[in-house]
């Protein structure tokens, strides 16, 4: 894939990747990833996957090579422009990683606080987010007391609210059976529409052949993009929307596919 | 109390809750020993401003006790003379013994007991009046007396109660030193024990500051939280050592009271710690997350 520097999101020259002074857990990777592209990333369990995406939401720096995000080398950006970079990517992490001792509400607003949005456009988009993904009645309560799904789709509403550039899902339908799956992706697909770049970690192939994304594909470390030219599928509507027709089972939209422009 | 909402669970720590006692303490030892320095410094001023401008003229009995009037009337004359003296007085026996009885005894009130006449001498204010020229002048006219200024117990006495101060100044940079510390060590022990959620909310975008800025909240809270509990813990045992004070009259002692101003000081010790607290904890959480990627 080649693409004008202006236009990619994340590119990797060479990467290399080792934990201490174990072996390489990503070899040479080099990729670069259009705006508005949406790739699954597939490979076997201790690909590196999830090393990949740590590397791209810049929780790790790499052995060797160069990662650019958004059009900038990570590796000669000032320390204290991170943040502001890391805001632009909405992350959903495998374990979720919620803080336990917050409420949904909360834990969803997160990173509305951090980025410092008014107190008042806050309490709207969470309450209008987490109502949408079917926790209307869970504002308040501790992600311990809710389901592996609720406490996924919380996450799920975390990583998008600020309306990221890029989207990072690691194993995002690790917990859900394969109808809640394709009703998750219609949300990514929504906001990939909208501009968002997606990166979707999975080992569920059977999404992955019937969508037909480009899939970014790890093998002991090596990669490889394969199916880019493939005509782009649309993710087909559900056969059983939940109660209301929503995108989850207690949803109150009234479609399969979430109004983003509507939500945000 | 105090705090500002904080995304970290900081109110349950269990350090949270011991770092208010450990500064509850430390503002109490700052309390007394701040106390002791200003009572001091109140004290110092106050016998310094007595004793600047006075002199002290001793005029010794003579063989011939029925000269002794005739002797003091010549050092009066003399006094009187000095533009640069505003008034003097002459000591009565009664005065003098009584000043004496302390360290005589009864024995002071002994008619036959020899005495030195004292005159005591209020200068001009801003008369610069030479003691030894005014001495050998008197001496002169009348032999045996002596002029004193005060001079060596005034220095006698800044050197005391500069030394005391220095020790009470030494004492409160110990106490902020230990409260750095203190905190340093709550703060590091809080980062690490809310190291998940300080990675997700550094993941999510958070600036260094974002963190440092609910530690240092919390740790302004707790702060004064123990500042005043520590306050409260002073006022009784200082209104307590005043009425000790009090209760000895003796003229040994000085007035230990403290003024309006002294205690709108120590009120605002408790503010001066929560503030190096905050202070603290903001530059360790700094320092430390600036070592993340």
């Amino acid at each position: 894939m080649t693409t004008n520097d202006s236009e990619t999101v994340v590119r990797f020259e060479n990467v290399g990747l080792r934990y201490g002074l174990g072996p390489e857990v990503l070899q040479d990777v080099t990729f670069s990833l259009a705006a508005g592209s949406f790739h699954f990333l597939v490979g076997d369990s201790g690909a590196g996957k999830s090393s990949l995406l740590k590397l791209i939401y810049l929780a790790l720096k790499p052995s060797r090579g160069l990662i650019s995000l958004f059009g900038r080398d990570i590796a000669t950006t000032p320390r204290r422009e991170l943040p502001a970079m890391r805001r632009r990517v909405g992350v959903v992490f495998q374990e979720f990683r919620l803080l336990n001792h917050l409420s949904a509400f909360d834990n969803v607003a997160l990173p509305l606080r951090v980025a410092g949005v008014r107190k008042s456009d806050i309490q709207k988009h969470v309450v209008e987010l987490l109502s949408w993904v079917g926790l209307k009645d869970h504002l308040d309560a501790r992600p311990p007391t809710l389901s592996g799904g609720q406490q996924q789709r919380i996450s799920i509403a975390r990583a998008v609210i600020s309306r990221p550039k890029l989207l990072l899902a690691d194993e995002p339908t690790g917990n859900v059976d394969d109808r809640m799956a394709m009703r998750l992706l219609h949300l990514f697909e929504e906001l990939n529409k909208l501009g968002t770049t997606v990166i979707i970690a999975t080992h569920n192939s059977h999404l992955v052949k019937k969508l037909k994304f480009p899939k970014m594909h790890l093998d002991e470390g090596w990669m490889e993009i394969v199916g880019a030219d493939t005509e782009r599928a649309s993710v087909p509507p559900t056969s059983e929307p939940g109660p209301g027709g929503g995108l989850f089972d207690d949803g109150d939209d009234d479609g399969t596919r979430p109004d983003l422009e509507k939500l945000f | 109390m105090f705090a500002r909402r904080s995304d970290l669970l900081l109110d349950k720590d269990a350090l949270s809750r011991f770092l208010p006692w450990l500064i509850a303490f430390m503002v109490f030892l700052a309390i007394l020993a701040m106390a002791g320095m200003l009572v001091l410094n109140a004290t110092a001023s106050r016998w310094d401003q007595g004793i600047r401008g006075t002199l002290t003229v001793q005029v010794m009995p003579a063989e011939d006790p029925a000269k002794d009037d005739e002797r003091l009337q010549v050092v009066l004359s003399v006094l009187a003379q000095m533009p640069e003296i505003d008034r003097y007085e002459m000591l009565t026996d009664d005065r003098l013994l009584k000043l004496l009885e302390p360290w005589l005894g009864p024995a002071a009130g002994s008619r036959d007991l020899p005495l030195p006449r004292l005159v005591d001498v209020e200068l001009k204010t801003g008369a610069d009046l030479n003691a030894e020229v005014l001495s050998r002048q008197l001496a002169a006219r009348v032999p045996g007396t002596s002029v004193d200024d005060h001079r060596i117990w005034l220095k006698r006495l800044v050197r005391l109660i500069q030394t005391v101060e220095g020790l009470a100044t030494l004492v409160l940079a110990f106490i902020a030193l230990a409260t750095v510390g203190t905190v340093v060590f709550t703060t590091r022990t809080g980062l690490d024990i809310h190291r998940e959620a300080i990675e997700v909310m550094h993941l999510i975008g958070a600036q260094d500051s974002y963190v440092a800025g609910q530690f240092a909240s919390r740790a302004f809270a707790l702060g004064l939280k123990g500042g005043v509990f520590g306050l409260l813990l002073a006022v009784p045992t200082l209104l307590g050592i005043g009425y000790l004070a009090q209760q000895m009259d003796s003229s040994l002692l000085p007035d230990i009271t403290l003024g309006p101003v002294h205690w709108s000081a120590l009120a605002g010790l408790p503010l001066v710690v929560s503030l190096i607290a905050m202070v603290t904890a903001r530059i360790t959480v700094m320092k430390t997350l600036s070592r993340m990627l």
